[in-house]
C-alpha cells in the first residue's frame, strides 16, 4: 500500500527530476541517485521487506564458532586438577560451613577464613572494603569511561560495608604486567550451600594454580562479597583497582574504618593485608557460580552469560574456549539464555516450517546446496537470538562480568548447574572435578595469550552456544531497513521543491517576474523552517529526558504518581516551547518538508544508535522505520482508491499508537505476561531501571524515538491548508 | 581569564563579520543599482547577510564547542576576519596587522594574500567587470532615455572597478613592517630558547612536516600513519601543493568577488590543513552566511545540513568506540573524517558553482 502511495508520489516528482537528470547528464552518480529518488516508494517497500526477511533469516545464516586465535590452544595440555584438589575443595567447603554454623552473625569471619586459606597456600592476600553506592541519574555515563562510582559516605556505620577478599598468585614465568581474574561471588551475610560450593571450587583451582610452573600471568582471585549485589562488589573493586587514590592516609578505607573493630581485627592479623594490591592489566576474567538444581538432568549443565552494559560483548574467542573445553573435554552441556515465550510461539514455528520446506525444495533442485534447516533448529535459534538481542538492547549487564567490560576486559559468567542434588557427596566430587578442570583449562588457554583478545569478533549475536551471527551479517538487516530513509528524505524534498516550482510557473503566468525573484531569497533554503520545528521538538525531548532527575528527588511518590507527574510536566512544557518558537502549524511548514526533515533525523539517530548499541537500533528501526515511512496527513487528499486509503489510515493510526514508547512497552509486556497486571507505573519503573544502569537505551528512547513520534503526530494532524491552496492555484 | 579572552575574541569576530556583511551589502546594492536591476536590490534587503552571518557564527555549535574547549582557534579566526574586514574597508595597516598575525599563528592564512590584494585593489565583491562594460556600451548605444543617468553612474563607478595600486603598496609596506616587528619581538622573547630558527622549526616545521599523528578530524594523520617512510616526503609535498594548486585558478575565476574567494580559501585550507579543528569549520561556515543572498539557490543544502549534523554527532561516538570501549578500530573514526572531508568538498564545489550561476543569471538579466 505504501508502494501505491509512493508511486503516485514518484510520478509527481518525475518531471522535475527528469529536468535535473538532463541538467546533470554528465555525472553518472547523480543520475543514479535521481533514479533511486524517483522510485523511492518502490525502493523503500523492497528494502523494508527485505530487511524484515533478512532479520527472520538470521538464525539460518548463523555460522559455527571456531577458535580464531592460534595462541589459545585450548585443551592441548592434560589437566592437572585431580581428586586431591577435590579433597582440598571439600575441606574448604566444610571449613566454611563450620564457620557459618559456629557464628550466627558472621561479621567478617568468613572473609578472614578465606584470607587465611589463601595465605596458607602461599599467595598474597588483601581485603578490599567497599560500601554500596546508590545508582544515580547519570544518563551520559556510557560515554565517559572513567566511572565515578567511588562515592563513599564518610558517615557510614560499620555494618554497611562489604569486604572482598583478594588473593594474588605472582606468576613464576611472568613479568607481573598481566593478570587473569577469577571471581566467585557469595553472600557473606546469608550464605547458601551452593555459594560455599562455588567458593570451594574457586579455592581448589586457586590452590592448584599456586603450585603450577607454567603460569605466565598473575592470577587474581576475588571472593566477592555480594551482600549489596554481585555487580556492586566487583565494580567497586575494579574501580579501586584502576583508579588509585593518592590521599594523605593511603586509601579512603582507613579514614572511615577506624571506628570499626572488625576491620581493625583483620588489620592486626595480616601484615600489609589492608593495602590494596595490584597485578597488572587483566587479560580476561571468569565469574563462576554454582546453582542449586531443582530438577534432575542427564548431564551437568553450564550456562554462559556474556552481555555487558550497552550491548557490549566479550571477545568471541573467550566464549569459544569455554564452550570447546566444556563440551569436548569435560562433557558438560552448555546453554545460553533463550526467550521462553518464543519457543512455543506458533508464528516462529510456522516460519521454521516454511524455511524447512524451502530447504527441502532447494535440496531437490540441487543436492549440492547446503541449505539445511529444520523447524526445531530454527525455533531454538530464533529464541536464543531474540534473547541475545533483547539483553543487548536493554543495555543492562546480565551479571557481574559486565563490570569488567567497562574497563575493556573480556569477561564471562559461568553458571554451573550440577546434575544431582548438591548434598550428594559423590556427585559433588565428580562435579567439582569436571568444573575445576574446565576452569583450569580456560585459565591455561588465556595464559597462553600473547596479546589481549583481538582476533575474533566483539560484535555478534549468539543463536546457540556454538553458533553466532557476526556483525557483517546482521548489519545487512539493519542497513536494508535504514537505507530507504535518506532516499525517501531526498524524494520528499524534491517533491516539495517541485510543488514550489509548479506554483511558481502558475504565478508567472498571471503576474510577471516578481514572484520568481521573491523565491530566490528563500529558494532552496525553505526547509529551514522545518528544521526549526525539528530543533524545537528535539529540545523538548531533551527537557523531558532530564525531568526524571527532579521527579526522582521528590519523596513519597510511587511509580504511578511519578509517571503521571512526568507525563503532565512534559505535556505542559510543549505549549511553552510553542510560544517561544512558534507552533509548527502556525509556521506554515509543508508536511512534505517536515517529513523529509524527520526522516533525515531518524536516519542519523538510528545510525548513531547502531554504533552505540546495535540491538537497540535494530529493534527501534523495526518500529520507527515503517512508522516514519508510512506517515501521511489525515487531511491530505490521495489519488488512490478507497480501500488503500483506509488501509493506509489504519496503519498510520496503529503505528502512531504503537510508536509511543510507553504504549510500545506496555503492549510488549502485556503480550508476554498477560494484560491483567499492567499499570502506568510500569514504564516509570522500567525507565528507572535503565538509567540506574546508565543504559544508552534510555537516551535513544527519549532523544530519538519520542521526538520522532511527536513529529509523526504533527504530520498526521497537519492541516494541509497551504498545500490545498497551492493545488487550487 | 583565558575563557573570557576567547569569549571576547569570538564576539569581536562576530561583530567584524557583521560589519563586513554591511560593507558587502552596500557594494552589492550599488552595483546592482548601477546595472539597473532594482528588483534584485529590493529583494536582497530581505536578508541582512551581515547579521545572518554573525548569528551563524555565534550560534554555531562548533563555535560554542571551541569556545568551551578553550581552543586557541577563536584567536586565529579573529585575525583572519580582521584581515578581511580591514581589506574590505581599505584599511591597509589593519589588514596587514591581521594578515601578519594570522599567518604567524597558523601559517595557512598566508594564502589569503591574493583576496586581500584584490579587495584592496578593486574593492568589495561585485558582479563581473564584463557586465559593467556591457552595460555602459549598451546604455551608450541603445537606450537613449536612460543615457544621462547611467553615464553619470559610469563616471561615479568606473574608478571603483579600476585596480588602484596605492592601498596595495601600502599594504605590502605595512606587512613587511608588521612582520619585522613580530619577528623582532619573538626573537627577544625566545633569546634563551633557541631563537627564531628554533621557533620556525617548532611552529611552521611542525605544521608542514605533520609530525604529530594523534587522531584529529582531518585525514592526514591516518594517511601519514599508514604511508611508508620513504614516500613520506613525496606525499608531504603533494598534500601541501594541493592547496597551492587551487589558489591561482580560483583567483582568476573569482577575481571580481575577493571576499567570496577568501571564504573559499579558508574552507579549502580548513579541509586540507595538517591539523584541522572544528574551529576552522566554524569560521568558514560563519563566512558562508555573508553570501546568503547570492547562494540562495544552492543545491544540496538539505543534504549538507544533515550531513554536518550527522558527522559531528557520529565522530565523537566513533572516537569513543575506538579509544575507550576498544571494540572499534581506527578505521571507524577515520571513516567519519573521510565523510567530513567529502561534505566540505561538496560544500565548496556547490557554493562556487552557485556563485558562478548567480553571476550568469545577472548577466542574463543585464543582456535581456
Amino acid at each position: 500500500m505504501a508502494g501505491e502511495r509512493g508511486e503516485e508520489g514518484g510520478e509527481e516528482g518525475d518531471p522535475n527530476l527528469k529536468k535535473r537528470a538532463h541538467a546533470a547528464r554528465s555525472r553518472l552518480i547523480v543520475r543514479l541517485g535521481a533514479f533511486l529518488v524517483s522510485h523511492s516508494a518502490l525502493v523503500s517497500v523492497v528494502c523494508c521487506v527485505a530487511g524484515f526477511i533478512t532479520l527472520f533469516l538470521l538464525p539460518v545464516l548463523a555460522k559455527h564458532t571456531y577458535i580464531s586465535e592460534n595462541a589459545l590452544m585450548p585443551g592441548s595440555a592434560n589437566p592437572l586438577f585431580s581428586s586431591q584438589d577435590v579433597n582440598e575443595a571439600n575441606r574448604f567447603i566444610k571449613g566454611i560451613i563450620h564457620k557459618r554454623i559456629e557464628k550466627e552473625e558472621a561479621g567478617i569471619e568468613l572473609q578472614k577464613f578465606i584470607g587465611q586459606s589463601i595465605a596458607d597456600v602461599g599467595a598474597e592476600v588483601h581485603y578490599h572494603k567497599f560500601s554500596p553506592h546508590t545508582n544515580h541519574f547519570n544518563p551520559l555515563h556510557f560515554f565517559s569511561s572513567t566511572s565515578n562510582t567511588a562515592r563513599i559516605d564518610t558517615n557510614n556505620s560499620c555494618a554497611s560495608f562489604g569486604v572482598n577478599t583478594v588473593g594474588i598468585i605472582r606468576a613464576p614465568r611472568g613479568d607481573g604486567k598481566e593478570a587473569i581474574v577469577l571471581v566467585s561471588p557469595y553472600n557473606s551475610q546469608n550464605m547458601e550451600y551452593n555459594e560455599a560450593l562455588s567458593l570451594g571450587l574457586a579455592f581448589s583451582v586457586f590452590s592448584l594454580l599456586s603450585k603450577v610452573t607454567w603460569l605466565a600471568k598473575d592470577i587474581v582471585w576475588l571472593a566477592a562479597d555480594s551482600r549489596f549485589g554481585e555487580y556492586n562488589s566487583v565494580s567497586s573493586w575494579l574501580n579501586d583497582y584502576h583508579n588509585p587514590i593518592f590521599s594523605r592516609d593511603s586509601g579512603n578505607l582507613d579514614s572511615i574504618s577506624n571506628d570499626c573493630h572488625h576491620w581493625n581485627e583483620i588489620r592486626i592479623q595480616g601484615a600489609n593485608s589492608n593495602f590494596f594490591k595490584r597485578a597488572g592489566t587483566m587479560a580476561a576474567a571468569l565469574v563462576f557460580k554454582v546453582m542449586e538444581k531443582k530438577e534432575k538432568g542427564d548431564r551437568d549443565c553450564l550456562t554462559m552469560y556474556a552481555e555487558a552494559s550497552n550491548g557490549q560483548m566479550p571477545n568471541l574467542d573467550l566464549l569459544n574456549i569455554v564452550h570447546y573445553l566444556a563440551v569436548h573435554r569435560q562433557g558438560l552441556r552448555v546453554k545460553i539464555e533463550t526467550m521462553g515465550s518464543l519457543l512455543n510461539s506458533a508464528w516462529v514455528k510456522f516460519t521454521g516450517e516454511i524455511l524447512e520446506g524451502v530447504s527441502r525444495l532447494s535440496k531437490s533442485l540441487n543436492p549440492q546446496w547446503k541449505f539445511d534447516v529444520t523447524t526445531a533448529d530454527y525455533v531454538e535459534g530464533a529464541a536464543t537470538l531474540a534473547s541475545s538481542m533483547y539483553y543487548q538492547a536493554l543495555g543492562v549487564p546480565t551479571g557481574s562480568h559486565g563490570a569488567f567490560r567497562d574497563y575493556q576486559i573480556d569477561a564471562v559468567t559461568l553458571e554451573f548447574l550440577p546434575r544431582f542434588y548438591l548434598r550428594n557427596e559423590n556427585a559433588q566430587s565428580t562435579f567439582l572435578l569436571r568444573s575445576g578442570r574446565l576452569i583450569e583449562g580456560v585459565v591455561r588457554s588465556v595464559n597462553n595469550l600473547l596479546e589481549k583478545f583481538h582476533q575474533s569478533f566483539f560484535l555478534y549475536f549468539l543463536t546457540a552456544p556454538n553458533k553466532f551471527v557476526s556483525v557483517g551479517v546482521y548489519m545487512i538487516a539493519f542497513a536494508l531497513l535504514v537505507a530507504p530513509l535518506p532516499i525517501v528524505a531526498a524524494a520528499l524534498f524534491a517533491r516539495a521543491k517541485a510543488n514550489e516550482i509548479t506554483t511558481d510557473d502558475c504565478a508567472e503566468k498571471c503576474t510577471p517576474i516578481d514572484t520568481k525573484e521573491s523565491e530566490i531569497a528563500t529558494g532552496s533554503w525553505k526547509w529551514l523552517q522545518a528544521a526549526k520545528v525539528l530543533l524545537m521538538i528535539h529540545s523538548w525531548a531533551v527537557i523531558v529526558s532530564l525531568l526524571p532527575y527532579y521527579i526522582s528527588h521528590m519523596i513519597n511518590l510511587n511509580s504511578t504518581m511519578s509517571m503521571l507527574t512526568w507525563v503532565s510536566l512534559s505535556i505542559s512544557t510543549l505549549p511553552f516551547l510553542y510560544a517561544l518558537f512558534g507552533s509548527p502549524f502556525s509556521l506554515n511548514v509543508e508536511w512534505e518538508l517536515l517529513k523529509a526533515v524527520m526522516v533525515a533525523t531518524i536516519s542519523i539517530g538510528l545510525g548513531l544508535m547502531s554504533i552505540i548499541n546495535f540491538s537497540t537500533a535494530q529493534i527501534g528501526a523495526m518500529l520507527l522505520v515503517p512508522m516514519s515511512l508510512l506517515v501521511h496527513p489525515l487531511k491530505a487528499k490521495m489519488n488512490v482508491n478507497a480501500l488503500l486509503r483506509a488501509a493506509l489510515l489504519t496503519c498510520n493510526i496503529a503505528f502512531a499508537f504503537l510508536g509511543f514508547p510507553p504504549v510500545a512497552l506496555l503492549v510488549a509486556k502485556g503480550l508476554s505476561e498477560g494484560f491483567g497486571k499492567l499499570s502506568i507505573g510500569d514504564f516509570w519503573e522500567w525507565m528507572e531501571f535503565l538509567w540506574e544502569w546508565n543504559s544508552a537505551t534510555y537516551l535513544y528512547l527519549l532523544w530519538v524515538q519520542l521526538p520522532c513520534w511527536l513529529l509523526c503526530i504533527h504530520i498526521l494532524l497537519h492541516p494541509c491548508s497551504r498545500g490545498d491552496s497551492r493545488h487550487k492555484q | 581569564m583565558a575563557n573570557l579572552l576567547i569569549f571576547i575574541a569570538d564576539f569581536v569576530t562576530a561583530m567584524l563579520i557583521r560589519a563586513t556583511g554591511q560593507k558587502l551589502l552596500l557594494s552589492r546594492r550599488q552595483s546592482l543599482e548601477y546595472l539597473n536591476l532594482p528588483k534584485l536590490v529590493k529583494n536582497s534587503a530581505n536578508i541582512n547577510a551581515g547579521d545572518l552571518a554573525s548569528l551563524i557564527y555565534l550560534w554555531n555549535p562548533l563555535t560554542i564547542v571551541t569556545c568551551l574547549g578553550l581552543c586557541s582557534s577563536p584567536i586565529d579566526n579573529l585575525m583572519v576576519v580582521l584581515t578581511i574586514y580591514a581589506a574590505c574597508s581599505r584599511l591597509a595597516p589593519l589588514a596587514a596587522f591581521g594578515y601578519v598575525l594570522a599567518t604567524h599563528l597558523s601559517l595557512y592564512p598566508a594564502i589569503l594574500i591574493l583576496p586581500v590584494i584584490l579587495l584592496l585593489g578593486y574593492g568589495p565583491d561585485a558582479p563581473p567587470a564584463k557586465l559593467f562594460l556591457h552595460k555602459s556600451s549598451n546604455s551608450d548605444g541603445k537606450d537613449p532615455s536612460n543615457n544621462d543617468e547611467s553615464r553619470s553612474a559610469v563616471t561615479t563607478h568606473k574608478p571603483v572597478r579600476c585596480f588602484s595600486r596605492r592601498p596595495v603598496v601600502h599594504f605590502m609596506i605595512w606587512v613587511s613592517i608588521w612582520s619585522c616587528y613580530v619577528l623582532f619581538l619573538c626573537s627577544i622573547y625566545l633569546k634563551g630558547l633557541g631563537g627564531l630558527q628554533e621557533m620556525f622549526k617548532k611552529t611552521y616545521g611542525f605544521i608542514l612536516t605533520v609530525g604529530d599523528l594523534s587522531p584529529n578530524i582531518g585525514v592526514l594523520w591516518y594517511f601519514f600513519a599508514e604511508v611508508f617512510e620513504f614516500f613520506r616526503n613525496f606525499f608531504l609535498i603533494v598534500f601541501h601543493v594541493n592547496i597551492l594548486f587551487m589558489i591561482l585558478p580560483l583567483a582568476i575565476r573569482l577575481k571580481h568577488r575577493p571576499c567570496f574567494l577568501a571564504f573559499v580559501y579558508t574552507a579549502i585550507s580548513a579541509m586540507l590543513k595538517s591539523y584541522p579543528s572544528v574551529g576552522d569549520s566554524a569560521l568558514y561556515l560563519g563566512l558562508l552566511g555573508l553570501f546568503a543572498n547570492e547562494l540562495a539557490d544552492m543545491q544540496f543544502s538539505f543534504f549538507l545540513f544533515f550531513g554536518y549534523i550527522g558527522v559531528s554527532l557520529l565522530s565523537p561516538v566513533m572516537h569513543n568506540l575506538w579509544i575507550w570501549r576498544g571494540t572499534g578500530n581506527a578505521n571507524f573514526y577515520f571513516a567519519t573524517g573521510l565523510v567530513y572531508s567529502c561534505l566540505q568538498t561538496v560544500l565548496i564545489v556547490e557554493s562556487v558553482s552557485t556563485m558562478l550561476k548567480h553571476d550568469r543569471m545577472l548577466r542574463k538579466h543585464v543582456i535581456a
